[in-house]
């Protein structure tokens, strides 16, 4: 599904990001990918998302090696990857419904479309309820759901988390991390990159963990050490 | 799909611009002030060109003959001056004629008119008109005159006394067409740089939703084109405002323009069938705020 080899990234300032990163991501694993600030992990999701590119090494998605990805194919990857940030990104002009809609908006999508989708997933992420409201009305895991649902428009086979909890309390987080379980169990791919150490050990899977660029340990079943 | 595309791409730039409505009031006022300072100057040099193509039709050289001169030897210089390609017009007078002129012109002098009587006969010559294309043709088809066998029978040239006025028209006329050829490009530039950051604002604003427009995967076209779509209806509320304030204020002026040329030129009518002026302008206009709207937008559409 995902494979890295040789992956280097070096900041245009000159500072090393990622130093020679070599893994394998099966299709439909949950990874958690641990490590401390500076250790690399956000740059790695942004080389998944196509928003740097490697340095050096090869990134191949589903066979399709994204490296050198052409600007104007970048949007098919993203319809392709689900993303979600811990500043949820979301618009404050819309509502919830609308805001879920956007994403298929403008990928071209019928309006009926869109009408049948949209519902469905806000029963995935429990918000159904909330589809008219705005961001601001809504607490920070509900809005964090919203841009979960939002990822999943385009059914991808990836969902790259960049610290999707780092903003939540404990009760919220708890119900992000279980919908992003619930997802895996669809055969999603699931990334997670999170300083939480509870969520880490709780869920019991995959954990990598990066330190100064450089991959330190790959466990099938980890914890979180550092 | 392309369909569904297209109408909200329509959405978004309408959308732009109601959000923006103070930006995109500022942006067309702008464009509109650019404009009318364009056609101001367009309309300045039509009539610095109509003036000074009236002037230049009112000016001619005369090329008067000694009473000596033999009919052959006058349509021989004739002849001689219709091989020149300066020549645009060429009459003459004859000795009657240019005597009846000079009655006509002395009448109420009696004591000329008298002397002229008592000559008993007509102590005037022939006289050729000339009219060149150019004034300062005048110069080389005069001089070509300048043979000692034709100053024999050629009493004098009047277009020297002229001469002095062409030249000084001439340049007046340069220097306007250089001063409004400046005037203009210095308002591109200003246009350009108040358009380009007046965009750059209305762009900045929205950056939040331009980065969440690419994380959910839109094409930079898609995200692009709302921006272009808000360039041609800047271009066209500009255009036509800035169409309509020209032609009420030129029909307003018209009057007394026409005074001052004569009736026969009429700036409205002179915007009328130069109407491409304006398809101009507004391409113009629309590689302003494209080009404006390109650049800042880039930026923003990296990755």
């Amino acid at each position: 599904m995902i494979t890295l080899k040789g992956v280097s990234y070096v900041y245009p300032d000159g500072t090393t990001g990622l130093k020679n990163i070599h893994l394998h991501i099966g299709p439909g694993e949950f990874i958690s990918m641990v490590g401390e600030s500076g250790s690399g992990k956000t740059t790695l999701a942004k080389l998944l998302i196509a928003e740097e590119r490697p340095t050096r090494g090869t990134i191949e998605i589903g066979g399709w090696n994204i490296s050198r990805i052409r600007q104007r194919d970048i949007p098919l990857l993203r319809r392709q990857i689900g993303v979600v940030f811990q500043d949820f990104k979301l618009l404050p002009s819309r509502t919830v419904f609308e805001n879920i809609a956007f994403a298929l908006q403008v990928a071209g999508a019928p309006p009926a479309h869109i009408r049948r989708v949209v519902p469905q997933l806000l029963e995935i992420v429990t918000l159904e309820d909330k589809a008219h409201k705005y961001p601001v009305q809504l607490s920070g895991g509900e809005q964090q759901r919203v841009v979960i649902a939002r990822a999943l428009v385009h059914r991808p086979k990836i969902i790259v988390a960049d610290e999707p909890t780092g903003n939540l309390d404990a009760i919220n987080t708890d119900e992000v991390i279980e919908i992003l379980k619930r997802i895996n169990r669809f055969g999603t791919t699931v990334l997670l990159v999170t300083h939480n150490r509870d969520i880490v050990n709780r869920l019991g899977k995959r954990v990598i963990v990066l330190e100064d660029g450089e991959v330190i340990s790959d466990v099938k079943h980890g914890k979180y050490r550092l | 799909m392309v369909f569904y595309s297209a109408v909200r791409v329509v959405k978004f730039a309408v959308q732009n611009i109601w959000r923006n409505l103070g930006l995109s009031f500022m942006t067309v006022t702008i464009l509109i002030v650019t404009l009318l300072s364009f056609n101001v100057f367009f309309a300045m040099s039509a009539m610095t060109q109509h003036a000074v193509a009236t002037i230049k039709e009112k000016i001619d050289a005369s090329i008067y003959f000694s009473p000596e001169a033999t009919d052959q030897q006058v349509q021989e210089v004739q002849e001689f001056l219709r091989t020149f390609p300066e020549v645009k017009d060429l009459t003459l007078k004859t000795r009657q004629e240019v005597l009846t002129a000079f009655r006509e012109k002395h009448k109420n002098n009696p004591d000329i008119l008298a002397s002229l009587d008592e000559l008993g006969e007509n102590p005037l010559g022939p006289t050729i008109v000339v009219s060149t294309f150019e004034p300062g043709q005048y110069t080389t088809v005069l001089g070509a005159l300048n043979t000692p066998e034709l100053q024999k029978i050629i009493e004098g040239k009047t277009f020297d006394n002229n001469q002095g006025f062409i030249e000084r028209l001439q340049l007046i006329t340069r220097r306007v067409e250089q001063f409004m050829l400046g005037v203009s490009a210095l308002f591109v530039v200003i246009a350009f740089l108040i358009i380009f950051n007046t965009i750059r604002v209305a762009i900045y604003t929205q950056r939040e939703e331009i980065s969440i427009k690419k994380l959910v995967g839109a094409s930079n076209g898609f995200i692009r084109a709302p921006f272009l779509l808000n360039g041609v209806m800047y271009t066209m509320v500009s255009i036509g405002v800035a169409a309509a304030i020209i032609f009420a204020s030129l029909g307003f002026l018209d009057g007394y323009i026409q005074t001052v040329f004569n009736a026969g030129f009429s700036l409205v009518q002179y915007f009328r069938s130069h109407w491409l002026v304006f398809l101009y302008q507004a391409l113009g206009v629309l590689l302003l705020t494209w080009l404006s709207s390109a650049l800042a937008m880039r930026k923003y559409l990296r990755a």
